[in-house]
C-alpha cells in the first residue's frame, strides 16, 4: 500500500496537468488596420501641400468589436523611424523643427462594430514645417488588442 | 546536549549536501598517509600525500566510513554531519600499524550552534558543485535548470527570477540575510549579484512570507553566506571563462583565509562581452524588417566590474562578518527596437560588436553586511544589518517625442536608491518537544529620480514585519510547524510634472500649455497578516512535506502612482492608487524518495489570488500622447502546478535524470477574465544524462553531461503577447578535474556547447520576445578554474 502512494500522487499531477481548459473562449485575435485598398489615404510616400484638408481613411476589422482608434503625424525630420509599408521614400536632409506639425488624435468606435472604414479630417496650416512626416495609425479592440500601421509622407508647399 | 542536537540533525536537516573533510595519520609515527582509501554510503575519496580527503556532495547526515590502507588496520568512523557549522576542524583519523584490533570510533560533531528550525518550504539547496556544473552567463540562468525556476532573460547577461510563473517583486532575492534591492525598476533590469561570489543558495518555491518578509509571495532566493574557511588556511582560485557566441571573456579571483578566529575572504570579478549572436540574419517584428550584420543581435554588448571584501571573527559561541560588496554593469540593448519602439539612428552600430552605444544602461550596486550570530545557552540570535545604494541610468539618443522636444542629453532616467535594513531573530530550543523563533525585519528605502524620461516617482518606502513560528516534535517522524507574521507599510511618492508644456483643453475652448502633473504627493499605508501551517513526515527515504499559507504583498510605488509614457513599450502606463495589497492563498505538497537507485521528486500545489495585481492593456489610447493606455488593476486568479523528477543511476556509471515543470494560472474576473498572467512558462521537460569515464593519467572524474529540453508551444497569452512555438534544444558538456601543477590540488575544466544544433527558437518570458528576437545561437565555452 505504501509504495503506491508516490505513484498516486504522480497519477493526480498528471491528471490535473492534462485536465482540460474549458473556460470561455478567449479573445486571441488583434483587430488589423490598413490603407492599402483604394481610397484609401495616406499612401507610402504621399506628397501633402500645407495650406489644404485632407481626409486620412483606413480600413479597420476585428473578429469581435472595434474599440477606438487613434492618429499620431509627427516630423521626420531627424530620421529617426521609418515606416512599414515596404516602400523606401526619397528623405530630404535632417533638419531642426521650427515650427512643426503636431497632430495627436483618439476617437471611440460604438456599436460593437467588426469592421469600419475610419475618417479623420486634416487640416495643414500654411505656418507648418514642410519635410518629412510620419503618420502612425492605431487601432484596439474591445478586448486591449492594439495594431498599429504607420506610412511615411511628405509635407510641401 | 550536542548528542541530542546530532540525532536531531539527523530527523529534520533537508539533507543539504554537505562536505566531509579528513586527515588519515599513522598512529604511531603521525606522519600522514598517502593513497588510503576512504568509503561508505556509496561515498569515496583516496588521501591525498597530505593525507587529507574531501567528499563532496555529501547527502546524508549520518554515515559509516571504512577507512582502509595496505600495512594498516580498517577503521570505521561514524560521521554525524555539522550542518550549519563548516567549521569543525578536518577529522583527523589514525591508522594503527597492521595487528591492532578493529576499534570503533565514534566522532560527533561539537556545537556551540544549533540547527535553525526551518518552515517544511519546497525547497532546494544549491551548492557550489551545481553553480559550477551549470554556470551560465547570468545567475538566475544558471539557476534556471531547477524544475519550476525559470527566467525573463535580457539579452546574454541579465536575467530576473520567475518561480512557477511568477515574477518581478514576487520572488524575494535575499543575499547575507538581507533582502537584496535590485531589478525592481523595469522588465528591461537584472539582478546585480555577482555569481561567482555565490557559494550555495536555497531556492525555496512557493509562499514564504513568514521568514522572508511579505514580498516573498512566490518564492525566494537566498543566496547564503559562503561557509568560514578552516582554521589556519589560505585558499585562492582563478576562474576563467570564455564563450564564443558573444566573444566573453570573464575572469574571476577570490581568496579566503583565516587564523585561529578571524578570517577575511576577497573576490574580484571582470566580465567583458560582444553582441551575442542569434540563429537567424533578419528580424521581422510586425511590419518591420531588421536586418543583422553578421547574425549580431546589434548592441547587445556589455561588461561587468565586481569586488567584494569581508572580515569576520569567530569563537564557540560568537560569529561576525561584515561584508562589503560592489556591483558595477553596463549593458547595451538592442538598437532597433527597445521594448517595443522602432528607431533609425546615424549610429554606425555594426563598426564593432563590442562597442557600447546607445540605448544602454549603467547600473552600480554598492553594499554592506554585518551578519552575527551569538549562541547563549537555548537561545540563538541572529542579527543582520544591511545598507544598500544603488544606481541605474538609462541612456538613449535624445529625440523629440510628442509635444517634448529634443533633451539637451542622453539620460533618458536616473534612479537612485538607498536601502537601509535590520533583522533581528531569536531561535529559542525550548525543550525536545518545541521550538521557537521570533523576530523582526525592518526596511526603510528612499528613491530619487533624475533625466527627462519618468516613470517611477520619487518615493520613501518604511515597512515593519513581526514574526513567530514554533515547531512541534510529535515523533522523530513527524514535526509540526506553524507561523504568524503582520506587516506594516508606508509609502510616500512625491509630485512630478513633465520638464516641458503640452496643450491641454480647457473647458472654454480655450488651449493652454501647461506642465503636466505626472505623480502625486500621497502617503498610503498598508498591513496584513500572513500564516501558514506545515506537516513534516519523514520515513526511511521518504519524506512528506503540506504546508498551507496566506502571504501578501504590498503594491509597488510605480503601481501606485506611475502615470505616464514607457516609450520603450510603446504605452502609456497609468497607476491606481487604490490598489489593495496582494493577497494568496497556497497549498504545496511535496513527496520526496532518496532510494539507492531511485530518486523521485514530485511537488504539486495549487494557489489563489484575491487581487493579483497586474498591468492591464486597455482600448482607451491616453488624451495627451495617444498611446494604448495600460492601467494597474487587480483580479481574482486561481493557479495550480507544479514539478516531478526522477533520477536513476545504471552501471554505477550513468545517470539518468528527467524533470518537467507545469503551470496553469487563470484570471478569474476582472477585464481579462479567461486569460492567463503575462510571461507564463510553458510546459517543459528536461532530460538529462550523465556519463562518468575512467581517469586517464592526470584527468581524473571526467565526465560528459548532456542536457536535452523539451518546451510545448505557449498558447495561453494575454494581450500584448504572442503565441510561442514549443521548441526542443540540445547542451553538451564535459567535466573533468586535471591534475596539472602538483599531485594535491587540480584545475577544474569544463568545456560547453549550449544549442548545439544552433535551433531558431523563441523563449516565451525573454524580454526580446516581444519584438521577435529569437534566443542565443550555438555558444562554445570552456571555463577553468585554478586553485593557487
Amino acid at each position: 500500500m505504501k509504495f503506491l502512494k508516490p505513484y498516486f500522487i504522480l497519477w493526480l499531477m498528471v491528471v490535473t496537468a492534462c485536465s482540460t481548459d474549458n473556460d470561455i473562449d478567449k479573445d486571441l485575435d488583434k483587430p488589423t488596420i490598413t490603407v492599402n485598398y483604394d481610397g484609401g489615404f495616406p499612401q507610402g510616400c504621399e506628397q501633402l501641400q500645407r495650406g489644404n484638408t485632407y481626409i486620412i481613411k483606413a480600413k479597420v476589422t476585428d473578429n469581435l468589436a472595434l474599440a477606438s482608434y487613434s492618429i499620431d503625424i509627427h516630423n521626420n525630420f531627424d530620421h529617426h523611424t521609418h515606416d512599414d509599408q515596404g516602400k523606401i521614400c526619397d528623405l530630404e536632409p535632417i533638419k531642426t523643427p521650427v515650427n512643426p506639425l503636431i497632430f495627436k488624435e483618439n476617437f471611440k468606435i460604438e456599436g460593437n462594430l467588426k469592421e469600419q472604414e475610419i475618417e479623420i479630417e486634416l487640416n495643414l496650416p500654411e505656418s507648418i514645417d514642410t519635410g518629412d512626416y510620419h503618420c502612425a495609425l492605431s487601432v484596439t479592440d474591445q478586448t486591449g488588442w492594439n495594431t498599429r500601421t504607420s506610412i511615411d509622407i511628405k509635407i510641401v508647399e | 546536549m550536542f548528542l541530542f542536537w546530532g540525532i536531531y540533525i539527523t530527523a529534520f536537516a533537508q539533507h543539504i549536501p554537505h562536505q566531509i573533510k579528513g586527515k588519515v595519520l599513522n598512529a604511531s609515527s603521525l606522519n600522514p598517509i598517502e593513497g588510503v582509501t576512504v568509503m561508505g554510503n556509496g561515498l569515496f575519496a583516496v588521501t591525498s600525500a597530505s593525507g587529507e580527503f574531501y567528499i563532496n556532495n555529501v547527502k546524508t547526515d549520518h554515515c559509516v566510513l571504512t577507512i582502509s590502507h595496505v600495512g594498516f588496520e580498517i577503521k570505521q568512523i561514524h560521521v554525524t554531519n555539522d550542518e550549519n557549522d563548516e567549521d569543525e576542524e578536518a577529522i583527523k583519523i589514525l591508522l594503527n600499524p597492521s595487528r591492532t584490533s578493529l576499534k570503533e570510533v565514534q566522532l560527533y560533531a561539537k556545537k556551540q550552534f544549533h540547527q535553525p528550525i526551518e518552515m517544511p518550504m519546497i525547497s532546494k539547496q544549491v551548492d557550489k558543485e551545481f553553480m559550477e556544473q551549470n554556470r551560465e552567463n547570468s545567475l538566475m540562468q544558471t539557476l534556471s535548470k531547477i524544475p519550476g525556476v525559470t527566467t525573463i532573460n535580457i539579452g546574454s547577461g541579465q536575467s530576473k527570477p520567475v518561480i512557477r510563473g511568477l515574477g518581478f517583486n514576487r520572488v524575494v532575492v535575499v543575499q547575507n540575510g538581507v533582502k537584496h534591492e535590485a531589478q525592481q525598476w523595469g522588465a528591461d533590469h537584472g539582478l546585480e549579484i555577482d555569481q561567482y561570489a555565490v557559494e550555495s543558495i536555497k531556492l525555496i518555491k512557493g509562499p514564504a512570507a513568514i521568514m522572508y518578509g511579505s514580498d516573498a509571495i512566490a518564492g525566494v532566493v537566498d543566496i547564503q553566506q559562503p561557509s568560514i574557511p578552516l582554521k589556519n588556511t589560505f585558499k585562492g582560485e582563478v576562474n576563467v571563462l570564455g564563450e564564443s557566441n558573444n566573444d566573453l571573456l570573464g575572469i574571476s579571483t577570490g581568496i579566503t583565509a583565516r587564523t585561529n578566529q578571524w578570517f577575511y575572504r576577497t573576490r574580484l570579478t571582470y566580465r567583458d562581452f560582444a553582441d551575442y549572436k542569434v540563429p537567424t540574419n533578419k528580424i521581422s517584428y510586425e511590419n518591420y524588417l531588421f536586418n543583422l550584420h553578421d547574425n549580431n543581435l546589434r548592441n547587445t554588448a556589455g561588461k561587468e566590474a565586481d569586488a567584494s571584501f569581508s572580515l569576520g571573527y569567530k569563537n564557540n559561541n560568537f560569529i561576525t562578518e561584515t561584508t562589503f560588496s560592489n556591483v558595477n554593469a553596463k549593458n547595451g540593448f538592442f538598437a532597433n527596437a527597445h521594448g517595443l519602439e522602432v528607431r533609425n539612428s546615424d549610429i554606425d552600430y555594426d563598426s564593432s560588436n563590442r562597442d557600447i552605444d546607445f540605448p544602454y544602461h549603467k547600473v552600480n550596486h554598492f553594499k554592506i553586511t554585518n551578519n552575527t550570530k551569538i549562541a547563549l545557552g537555548d537561545h540563538q540570535l541572529v542579527i543582520d544589518v544591511g545598507f544598500q545604494n544603488n544606481i541605474r541610468e538609462e541612456h538613449s539618443e535624445p529625440v523629440p517625442h510628442g509635444y517634448m522636444p529634443k533633451p539637451e542629453n542622453s539620460k533618458e532616467r536616473r534612479f537612485h536608491k538607498n536601502t537601509y535594513s535590520l533583522n533581528i531573530k531569536d531561535d529559542i530550543h525550548i525543550n525536545d518537544q518545541h521550538h521557537l523563533v521570533a523576530g523582526i525585519n525592518l526596511e526603510q528605502q528612499q528613491n530619487t529620480i533624475g533625466g527627462w524620461g519618468f516613470l517611477i516617482p520619487t518615493y520613501q518606502r518604511f515597512t515593519a514585519g513581526a514574526f513567530v513560528y514554533h515547531q512541534l516534535k510529535i515523533n522523530q517522524k513527524l514535526d509540526i510547524m506553524s507561523g504568524i507574521r503582520y506587516d506594516f507599510g508606508l509609502i510616500n511618492t512625491k509630485e512630478h510634472f513633465d520638464w516641458y508644456r503640452t496643450p491641454v483643453e480647457n473647458n472654454d475652448g480655450t488651449t493652454s500649455q501647461v506642465y503636466l502633473q505626472r505623480a502625486r504627493n500621497k502617503s498610503l499605508d498598508f498591513s496584513n497578516f500572513s500564516g501558514s501551517v506545515g506537516v513534516n513526515y519523514q520515513h526511511h527515504n521518504t519524506t512528506y512535506k503540506v504546508n498551507i499559507g496566506k502571504s501578501f504583498r504590498m503594491p509597488l510605488a510605480n503601481e501606485l502612482a506611475s502615470d505616464g509614457i514607457n516609450y520603450h513599450m510603446y504605452r502609456y502606463e497609468r497607476g491606481n492608487i487604490n490598489l489593495q495589497p496582494e493577497s494568496s492563498y497556497q497549498a504545496d505538497v511535496e513527496f520526496n524518495y532518496a532510494g539507492n537507485k531511485v530518486h523521485v521528486n514530485v511537488s504539486p500545489f495549487v494557489n489563489y489570488f484575491d487581487n493579483y495585481i497586474y498591468l492591464n492593456p486597455t482600448s482607451n489610447y491616453d488624451n495627451s500622447e495617444n498611446l494604448q493606455t495600460y492601467e494597474f488593476t487587480q483580479a481574482k486568479v486561481f493557479r495550480y502546478g507544479g514539478e516531478v523528477s526522477v533520477a536513476t543511476t545504471l552501471f554505477k556509471k550513468l545517470e539518468l535524470q528527467a524533470s518537467g515543470e507545469y503551470v496553469y494560472s487563470r484570471q478569474t474576473s476582472g477585464a481579462k477574465k479567461g486569460f492567463t498572467l503575462p510571461f507564463s512558462p510553458p510546459l517543459s521537460g528536461l532530460f538529462t544524462a550523465t556519463y562518468l569515464f575512467k581517469d586517464l593519467s592526470f584527468i581524473t572524474s571526467p565526465k560528459l553531461v548532456v542536457d536535452y529540453k523539451i518546451t510545448a508551444s505557449q498558447e495561453e497569452i494575454v494581450p500584448p503577447e504572442e503565441i510561442t512555438e514549443g521548441f526542443q534544444v540540445m547542451n553538451i558538456s564535459w567535466f573533468a578535474n586535471l591534475y596539472l601543477l602538483n599531485k594535491t590540488q587540480s584545475v577544474k575544466a569544463k568545456f560547453k556547447i549550449n544549442n548545439v544544433f544552433n535551433t531558431k527558437y523563441f523563449n516565451h518570458t525573454s524580454f526580446y520576445r516581444l519584438i521577435d528576437v529569437p534566443e542565443p545561437g550555438r555558444n562554445f565555452s570552456i571555463s577553468l578554474t585554478i586553485p593557487f
